[in-house]
């Protein structure tokens, strides 16, 4: 037979290797090949078109309708505005009126569409029996619920208890009604992080536990002990916005930043100046200022006693002795007293997210009463906005629900929306207590967690973009929350399942929606339903009721005591020891690990290490090389609790002791995402609370590091960690601001000067070809370096707008990431503890290098200058994104997945593209079109600002623009009229049209 | 013109065969020349047979893929819905059924409640009305069978075109004079012809691609 004469060769890793292909072999093949061939030539083109029973009022087929509603993704509470297109809500944007975030969000907010229609979701109750689960009915479930309470609140008070997180007042007031019905007080509110030092200081010295907003925007000069206000710190969308008004550039106010910590977090990369102190010693820095502070007579408008036992106490310490602890020079300290003295307004923010215990409170009893040395009427405290986390109760209360129900004290545990097992370090003694016999435990959740899969019943509920409620993010506004998106499973919402836990005379409403609907028309005197429709379609009240009123220093004799005892003068042997301290930080991307299952947060890279999908632990140089450890090498990290083992990457952002990983990661649950994926230091820390403040621990002493021999390929998306002299993100010092600077004339990397994407950018000994011909509108961006926090936010934006497929973190290891828009991170060559971030997409330049090496014409120049990417003509050479300098195009290597119900949220705009092509950032040409479309029907011409890409709606800092450079007048045009214009690597002729503005580096 | 070419060429087919197997190959008395040449014909009946199966089989397929009755009149719907009664014969204007063509790139398809704001007092039991009644009632959408097909990756703008006073038969057709809709999947070609004519916007992304 023929076939056996066939030989194919194929090369296999580089050596020849010969098969005989036998008949059968032959058959397979030709068999399969055909059948793929067949089966990939067929586009599957929908058969039907489904008409709607009923046509909703508010919806036209084809356009987006805009519901206000409000973000629970963390306690902030910021507005949104859901955009929902034929019953499915396909993004998230920040509503404008709402005063936390004025219409912008952050990377977490633009993800919360992934939990809603996140595939792990669970849609129906399940019941344990026997250690497996069993689906029952919703009817089942709550009549099992129902008998377990009666049957529980018949035994007696107090049996019952339960754990919720933040939610608003009315669904509070509910659940509160429901315990004292039932006769019990065990109702406790559960978030990882309660800044219960901040509120045990301000109980101290404001006379009450509360959490005041800051007013950041008006402050000259911010010093902060390590509060990450730019990523979860109490309400990180609000405090960037608040943050870059007082500190950029272009805002007029050049305020600027201090951060003395021992890690340079994301906030502190952003700070002017960051002060390595040793771990555990905030409070001895802050001391030192207030030493130096009161010395020079600040304070002086304070009550005599407190002065007089001020400066006994201040007797004891020197500022020398707190450089020596804190192992910073002493004219570090000088240097920032001068600068404190010399700010009109200065503001001292207190201790990160992450509580570190007990050093924590004597950092924030030092920030506070510097605050109040500095000025005592405390005009950069908000004491209208207080943040709604306040409510939350302290971990020593949370620590005492647990040893209740630890005793036998409690029949029915109710848990909602809470996820204790994994962010508590006591979790295995939670999934123990949850798993009792006797004990009838219930998790109101979206998914199986490690809470939820210890309990007896998992009842899901509606997500909070499916629900009727309220939340009150600032005391004084009320924020509504209205179903955005079609039903699509039958699960209850939490209020409705609690009052129908009532008897039915004692019912406080016919159902929750009504029940809200009464509160909240009561509250606001609203009398019409035409105000109760103009509530929800603004999105909620916010104006205040009535200014409160700033409250009195209690400050005296104890308040020094306490502190004296929070930063004695001898700081404790741990601390003097230098012994590597564990920093488990809130993460950025995942909160306390709630986000961990919304692949667009595991896909995005953390900013600082460029690392997406893994856990790992930042090292400092120092403790790398005397552990002979490289990037990625896996070091295990030992407590006294146990041991967790991670890979090391070196980060010089570090006080040289001090190791830092981020919570969030390390699910034994939470759907495929998630689960196993990282590693939860939470098993590694203290069990135990402060004694004061009732505090956590986040930070624990290792008693080794090790390198465990092992080295795990990390999913990096960085190439490199500087910039290699490539001039891609600069920087320029404040002073060179004023100066005219020399604009370049020649052809070097230096003299190149800033060439237009316009025909006057266009000379004949420069260029082969001719300029382009833009008809009205040649598209720009601009980005401003000095504003950009490096948050993400516009990252996660642009995967919601764009369709983008979510690769997993093996493709990310291959180099395959599909990213849009990334922000890139350059260490300083002189100080590589000195970052700079650059958003970095598409430029859409104007001789583009892509579009010259394409065989077939896929990339193309349109009219409006865009770099559109035509994708059925391309045959995926891939030599454009070899030939892109930017390295922003991308190709996919496979037909990415949204496995059921993800596919929801896709973009209907937005086609979705298949293996074998290339794509990239399109400057949201869907959102260019329709403002296109809505000009031309209305007859004018596209106003500046109306087009507004996903990343720059989203941007909570403002740092990019989106404008037509045509347009003389335009925003755009103005905006590159600086010094600070540039063009990255502009010196390769590339006519890029994404201008960036150089960062403004400002001394201290 | 394509089926009259079909049907005579099966007819012509049709007839040798009749012929030569009515002759069995013989020289036939009339037509000398004719006879020896049906008589080398019957001497190679077995390729020639094989052949006429070919051609039958072939005539055969053509003949119920574009001939067979009612093949040109468009897809069968759920509910025997004709555009000619509604559009043409009670000139019920297009966009009181698809409402949204003027303000939405998509048409809007008529919900199921909209035929019965009619038909609950015209032919209310007629068996068709009472299908979409059961529609109505089991809370159950139409699947009516997509007719126009455009490609993915291109977003049609009813608006725009709606503004530009482009008549709906432009695109689809004589819908008046039709009971069903034939359909048709829109190429390339059929759209840029037209925007070449008018001077219309032919920015690939601007105008219809996404």
């Amino acid at each position: 037979m023929f076939y056996k004469h066939f030989i194919f060769t194929f090369i296999i890793s580089g050596s020849f290797q010969k098969t005989i292909m036998n008949r059968r072999t032959f058959l397979k093949i030709a068999g399969v090949g055909s059948a793929s061939f067949a089966a990939g030539c067929n586009s599957h083109p929908e058969r039907n078109l489904f008409s709607l029973v009923k046509a909703p009022e508010d919806r036209v087929t084809g356009t987006v309708s805009w519901y206000a509603s409000t973000c629970r993704e963390c306690p902030a509470g910021c507005g949104v505005l859901a955009a929902n297109r034929e019953g499915r809500v396909i993004k998230l944007e920040g509503n404008p009126l709402h005063p936390v975030n004025k219409g912008k969000l952050c990377a977490r907010g633009q993800a919360a569409l992934q939990g809603l229609y996140n595939p792990d979701r669970l849609v129906r109750p399940l019941l344990k029996t026997d250690d497996r689960w069993e689906e029952i009915s919703y009817p089942k479930a709550f009549d099992l619920l129902e008998k377990n309470i009666e049957k529980t609140a018949q035994k007696g008070p107090d049996r019952i208890g339960m754990l919720t997180e933040t939610v608003g007042d009315v669904l509070l007031a509910l659940f509160k009604a429901f315990f004292s019905h039932y006769r019990s007080t065990n109702l406790y509110v559960f978030e990882p992080f309660v800044f219960e030092s901040l509120k045990y200081v301000h109980a101290r010295v404001l006379a009450n536990p509360m959490l005041p907003g800051y007013r950041l925007d008006r402050a000259d000069l911010i010093v902060g002990f390590g509060a990450d206000f730019l990523e979860t710190w109490l309400s990180p969308v609000e405090y960037a916005r608040k943050f870059k008004n007082m500190h950029s550039f272009d805002s007029g106010q050049n305020g600027t930043f201090v951060h003395v910590a021992p890690f340079r977090s994301l906030t502190g990369a952003n700070a002017d100046q960051w002060i390595a102190c040793r771990p555990h010693t905030e409070g001895y820095f802050a001391l030192a200022l207030i030493n130096e502070v009161f010395k020079r007579g600040r304070g002086r408008k304070l009550t005599t006693p407190f002065r007089a036992s001020l400066n006994r106490m201040l007797r004891n310490y020197n500022t020398e002795m707190a450089a020596n602890i804190c192992g910073v020079s002493q004219w570090q300290i000088n240097n920032l007293v001068f600068s404190l003295m010399e700010a009109k307004r200065p503001l001292v923010l207190s201790s990160p997210t992450a509580s570190a215990g007990t050093s924590s409170i004597g950092t924030d009893l030092a920030a506070v009463l510097l605050n109040i040395l500095l000025d005592p009427k405390l005009p950069l405290y908000d004491f209208d906005q207080r943040h709604r986390v306040e409510i939350a109760d302290s971990r020593s209360g949370i620590q005492k629900f647990w040893e209740k129900a630890g005793k036998g004290q409690m029949d029915t545990i109710l848990l909602h929306q809470v996820n204790p097992a994994y962010s508590m370090p006591s979790g295995d003694e939670i999934v123990e207590i949850l798993g009792r016999q006797e004990l009838f435990s219930v998790a109101f959740t979206h998914f199986m967690d490690q809470t939820a899969a210890a309990c007896d019943l998992v009842f899901p509920i509606k997500h909070f973009l499916e629900s009727w409620d309220s939340y009150e993010s600032k005391q004084g506004i009320t924020t509504t929350l209205q179903p955005v998106a079609g039903k699509f499973n039958d699960a209850p919402q939490v209020g409705d399942v609690f009052l129908e836990l009532f008897p039915r005379d004692k019912k406080p409403g016919a159902d929750y929606k009504a029940y809200l609907v009464d509160t909240l028309t009561e509250r606001h005197a609203i009398d019409t339903s035409i105000g109760w429709v103009k509530l929800i379609q603004s999105g909620g009240w916010f104006a205040p009721d009535k200014p409160a009123a700033t409250p009195e220093l209690t400050l005296g004799r104890q308040t020094t005591l306490l502190l004296r005892k929070l930063i004695p003068k001898k700081p404790s042997a741990a601390i003097e020891s230098d012994k590597p301290v564990l920093y488990t930080t809130s993460s950025l991307r995942f909160y306390d690990g709630r986000g961990a299952n919304r692949p667009w947060l595991c896909e995005i890279p953390e900013t600082l290490t460029q690392i997406a999908w893994q856990s790992v632990a930042l090292v400092s140089e120092s403790l790398m090389s005397a552990n002979h450890c490289k990037d990625g090498d896996s070091v295990q990290l030992r407590t006294g609790r146990g041991q967790i083992e991670l890979p090391a990457y070196t980060y010089p952002g570090l006080y040289g002791n001090a190791v830092v990983t981020s919570l969030g990661l390390g699910h034994e649950h939470y759907g495929r995402y998630a689960r196993k994926q990282g590693v939860n230091p939470v098993a590694v820390l203290d069990t135990g609370v402060d004694s004061d403040s009732g505090a956590p621990f986040y930070a624990a002493g290792l008693i080794s590091l090790k390198y465990s021999g092992k080295n795990v390929p990390l999913a990096l998306t960085s190439g490199s960690r500087s910039q290699l002299n490539r001039k891609i993100a600069l920087n320029i010092p404040i002073k060179h601001l004023g100066k005219v600077m020399p604009t370049g004339i020649g052809l070097t990397m230096d003299t190149f000067p800033m060439t237009l994407p316009l025909p006057e950018g266009y000379n004949p000994q420069r260029d082969i070809y001719p300029a382009h011909d833009h008809d009205t509108c040649r598209w720009s961006m601009v980005v401003d370096l000095d504003r950009c926090t490096g948050c993400s936010a516009c990252v996660a934006a642009c995967y919601a707008e764009n369709n983008i497929g979510v690769v997993g973190q093996q493709r990310i290891i291959e180099g395959r990431e599909m990213a849009w828009i990334r922000i890139e991170r350059y260490e300083d060559p002189e100080d590589p503890a000195s970052l700079i971030f650059l958003p970095m997409m598409c430029q859409h330049c104007d001789n583009a290098p892509c579009k010259a090496v394409c065989p077939v014409y896929a990339p193309h120049h349109s009219k409006q200058g865009l770099n559109n990417q035509i994708y059925n003509r391309c045959i995926g050479t891939r030599f454009c994104a070899q030939n892109c300098p930017y390295k922003v195009r991308r190709f996919n290597w496979f037909d990415w997945q949204w496995p059921e119900p993800l596919n929801q949220q896709l973009n209907p705009n937005v086609t979705v593209r298949s293996k074998g092509v290339m794509e990239k950032c399109s400057f949201c040409i869907q959102r260019i079109k329709q403002a296109h479309d809505t000009a031309k029907n209305e007859n004018r011409a596209i106003l500046d600002g109306e087009v507004i890409p996903a990343c720059v709606q989203t941007c909570p800092a403002d740092a990019l623009y989106f404008g037509n450079l045509m347009d003389k007048a335009s925003t755009v045009r103005k905006m590159i009229r600086t010094a600070r214009a540039y063009q990255v690597m502009g010196y390769l002729n590339t006519k890029p049209a994404v201008i960036y503005l150089k960062k403004v580096v400002r001394t201290i | 013109m394509i089926e009259v070419l079909i049907l005579s060429f099966s007819l012509t087919g049709l007839v040798i065969g009749v012929i030569l197997v009515a002759a069995r190959g013989k020289a036939m008395l009339f037509f000398t020349d004719f006879g020896e040449t049906m008589k080398s014909l019957w001497s190679n009946r077995q390729p020639l047979g094989w052949i006429f199966c070919c051609v039958l089989l072939t005539a055969g397929f053509l003949f119920f893929f574009y001939l067979w009755p009612n093949i040109g009149i468009g897809a069968a719907q759920p509910i025997a819905f004709s555009h000619r009664l509604h559009a043409g014969h009670k000139a019920i204007a297009c966009d009181y059924c698809h409402p949204y063509a003027g303000r939405s790139i998509h048409p809007g398809m008529p919900p199921v409640e909209k035929c019965l704001h009619c038909h609950n007092y015209i032919i209310a039991n007629h068996p068709e009305i009472r299908k979409e009644h059961d529609y109505f009632n089991s809370q159950t959408p139409t699947p009516w069978v997509k007719v126009y097909y455009m490609a993915e990756h291109v977003v049609f703008n009813h608006q725009r075109h709606i503004k530009k006073e482009i008549a709906c038969e432009t695109c689809h057709g004589q819908v008046k004079q039709m009971d069903r809709l034939k359909g048709q999947r829109f190429k390339m070609g059929f759209c840029v012809q037209c925007h070449r004519q008018n001077e219309a916007n032919a920015d690939c992304w601007l105008a219809c691609h996404s």
